[in-house]
């Protein structure tokens, strides 16, 4: 029983990491005052520019690497949408995310013909830490991981750190309370907040690559299944705080995990169909959960809003 | 036509071309002629009046739904949800139509349930949005997800037809299928309903209602629309369920005049189509109209394009996500162009 008790936490912690990269990057840039739900894509764009670097260089940093700058790109063409361009956010995260789409699945069968089933030799495997992953129970959760684990759980200070005790963070929420004011305060708004979208880039990239390369070994446009959004949500119910990130992308894993883990505890006939209802758990849960914990929510001042300097 | 109408037609327009433009770019990488390209996608939805009737069969659809949209999208609702709107209309319309069987009143009953499985559906995410304020563009998305795997699991195991070996419900009475207008064609009466009924009736409602207005009011500033007495929050409300309830009404038309059974690869994209349509024709059903037959001439003649150029299927997608970019980029385009003397407004 401990032993299925600690593979479900283990598993939580790999189907959170995708949620908790791509959710502390989001609370960044929505400090800065901007929405961005064209994460999805973004997610999706990562998981494909990391299967395409893997695949073809049969090297899975170099994959990781691909997954973090398509990330970047496809978060940089927003962010020129929404500061260059000063577009609606919500509006244009739907054209990126509509986009990623159409990129993902025309350059799919554009790269592999129609038919072929490209598959990664191999995914990132867990990296046991010498001595801690020894440790009874623990070890084999905390210290027995992908590389994509430790790197959502060591970034998670490092960008509390840089939102409450650097002069950028300062900058940067002074933004999301009111861009006007921060801009006659000499705050140069645009760069803020293009350093914040670069960071989520890279982050968003590397959720997509987490899923695709940690966790599936092939590459569909199916595969981030509205992850962006449960970030999105996760933000919202995390208070705009990388703690409460934490916190919210857990318990998201934790219901995705256990939508997993269910099904393989079940045999017989009925467990085909108790998997397949239990597919909607993670998606109930953030709803109910934005149902109860959504209400009060008040984020920056300013999110959404559009700025410009006349 | 006003200039303001015409702005809204040169921007779709400018759009287009330049989309066509990038997709030409990437033709020509893969060795492949861009005209001859194009002549294949015109050929495949409009070279014989077989093709041209399939056309609008794949219209009818992405029409009803844009338009329902357009409703939402007008007073700044950005229902992404008409994709499990859709599901659910037509799951709820199936069941009826199967369990009132043969009979006058099947049809009329079941296409009103249609209505109210996508209203409902919608109504969740529209109480969110107007009582607790949560952001309608993340509840309808994630709903999609609940939706369809819902719909997948009704199919695959209570509502599984014992007659076929896929997951599908059993087959509607032969009273709730749509009369073919045209024998030996797909043209069913849904199309009619969709173009001469639902088309006239929502440009009413647009142009010609208070509620109309109100929409509008409330889209261009909702604090003005508050003052000046508007139910901000009910009027949000509405519009979301009724874009619900209009997707629901595409997803039975589709199961009735088409599939005859509810499957669960009923829409293709469907919901998410709709959204490209509805910002390409500016929100205006006469525009959204134009583009719904647009972008299904795409669907249809890019297969036929694909099949007889060896290109990949996905081309589609790909050109609805340029044209979305561009239609709300085109206006900065266009400033940026006469600015460096290019072009003159």
């Amino acid at each position: 029983m401990i032993e299925l008790i600690v593979s479900l936490i283990a598993i939580t912690l790999q189907t959170s990491t995708p949620l908790l990269l791509a959710s502390i990057g989001e609370c960044i840039v929505e400090r800065g005052g901007i929405l961005n739900l064209g994460i999805e894509g973004a997610m999706l764009i990562g998981a494909f520019t990391g299967f395409i670097g893997a695949y073809f260089t049969k090297n899975l940093l170099i994959g990781l690497l691909s997954s973090i700058i398509g990330g970047i790109i496809i978060v940089l063409i927003f962010g020129f949408l929404v500061i260059k361009m000063n577009l609606d956010q919500v509006i244009s995260a739907l054209a990126i995310n509509l986009l990623s789409y159409g990129i993902c699945i025309y350059f799919f069968r554009m790269i592999f013909s129609q038919g072929s089933f490209p598959y990664l030799s191999e995914l990132f495997s867990p990296i046991p830490i010498p001595f801690l992953s020894e440790i009874p129970i623990i070890g084999a959760i905390l210290f027995n991981q992908t590389i994509f684990v430790y790197i959502a759980l060591i970034i998670i200070p490092i960008l509390h750190y840089l939102m409450f005790k650097t002069r950028y963070g300062l900058s940067l929420r002074a933004i999301g309370e009111n861009p006007s004011i921060a801009y006659r305060l000499g705050i140069n708004v645009s760069e803020i907040r293009y350093i914040a979208l670069i960071i989520e880039g890279a982050l968003v990239g590397m959720a997509g690559g987490a899923i695709c390369l940690s966790m599936f070994n092939v590459f569909d446009t199916r595969i981030t299944a509205a992850k962006g959004f449960i970030a999105v949500s996760i933000v919202i119910l995390g208070r705009w705080n990388p703690i409460g990130v934490l916190g919210g992308a857990l318990l998201f894993g934790f219901a995705e995990a256990l939508s997993l883990w269910v099904g393989t505890l079940i045999i017989g006939p009925i467990s085909a169909s108790i998997s397949q209802l239990l597919s909607i758990l993670p998606y109930l849960v953030t709803i109910i959960a934005l149902l109860i914990g959504g209400r009060k929510a008040k984020g920056p001042a300013s999110l959404g809003a559009s700025f410009s300097r006349e | 036509m006003s200039s303001l109408k015409l702005l809204g037609l040169y921007r779709a327009l400018f759009a287009i071309i330049l989309t066509f433009l990038i997709t030409s770019i990437f033709f020509i990488m893969s060795n492949t002629n861009p005209i001859l390209a194009y002549y294949y996608i015109f050929v495949g939805a409009f070279g014989n009046i077989n093709l041209i009737i399939e056309t609008f069969v794949r219209a009818t659809p992405i029409l009803i739904i844009s338009l329902g949209l357009a409703i939402s999208f007008r007073c700044k609702v950005w229902n992404i949800g008409a994709e499990g709107q859709l599901y659910m209309g037509a799951m709820l319309g199936t069941i009826t139509a199967i369990v009132l069987g043969e009979s006058y009143f099947t049809f009329p009953i079941a296409f009103i349930m249609s209505l109210i499985g996508g209203a409902l559906w919608a109504s969740i995410p529209a109480f969110m949005k107007s009582k607790l304020g949560i952001n309608e563009v993340i509840t309808t998305f994630l709903m999609n997800f609940i939706s369809i795997n819902f719909i997948q699991w009704l199919l695959a195991f209570p509502f599984k037809s014992p007659e076929t070996l896929f997951p599908e419900s059993d087959r509607i009475p032969n009273s709730s299928i749509l009369p073919i207008l045209i024998p030996y064609t797909r043209m069913h009466l849904g199309i009619i309903i969709a173009f001469l009924l639902i088309l006239p009736l929502i440009h009413f409602i647009i142009t010609k209602t208070t509620f109309g207005f109100k929409l509008k009011a409330i889209g261009e500033n909702p604090e003005a629309a508050r003052y000046a007495g508007i139910d901000v929050e009910k009027i949000l409300f509405l519009a979301l369920v009724i874009s619900g309830a209009l997707a629901g009404m595409a997803g039975f038309i589709e199961v009735a005049g088409i599939q005859f059974r509810m499957r669960p690869t009923i829409s293709p994209g469907y919901g998410y189509t709709g959204i490209v349509i509805a910002l390409l024709g500016q929100n205006n059903p006469i525009g959204i109209a134009l583009a719904s037959i647009f972008i299904a001439a795409i669907i249809n003649g890019s297969s036929t394009m694909s099949r007889m150029l060896n290109q990949p299927q996905g081309i589609v997608d790909f050109i609805q996500g340029l044209l979305i970019i561009f239609v709300l980029a085109s206006d900065y385009i266009l400033k940026y162009m006469s600015r460096r003397g290019l072009i003159k407004l």
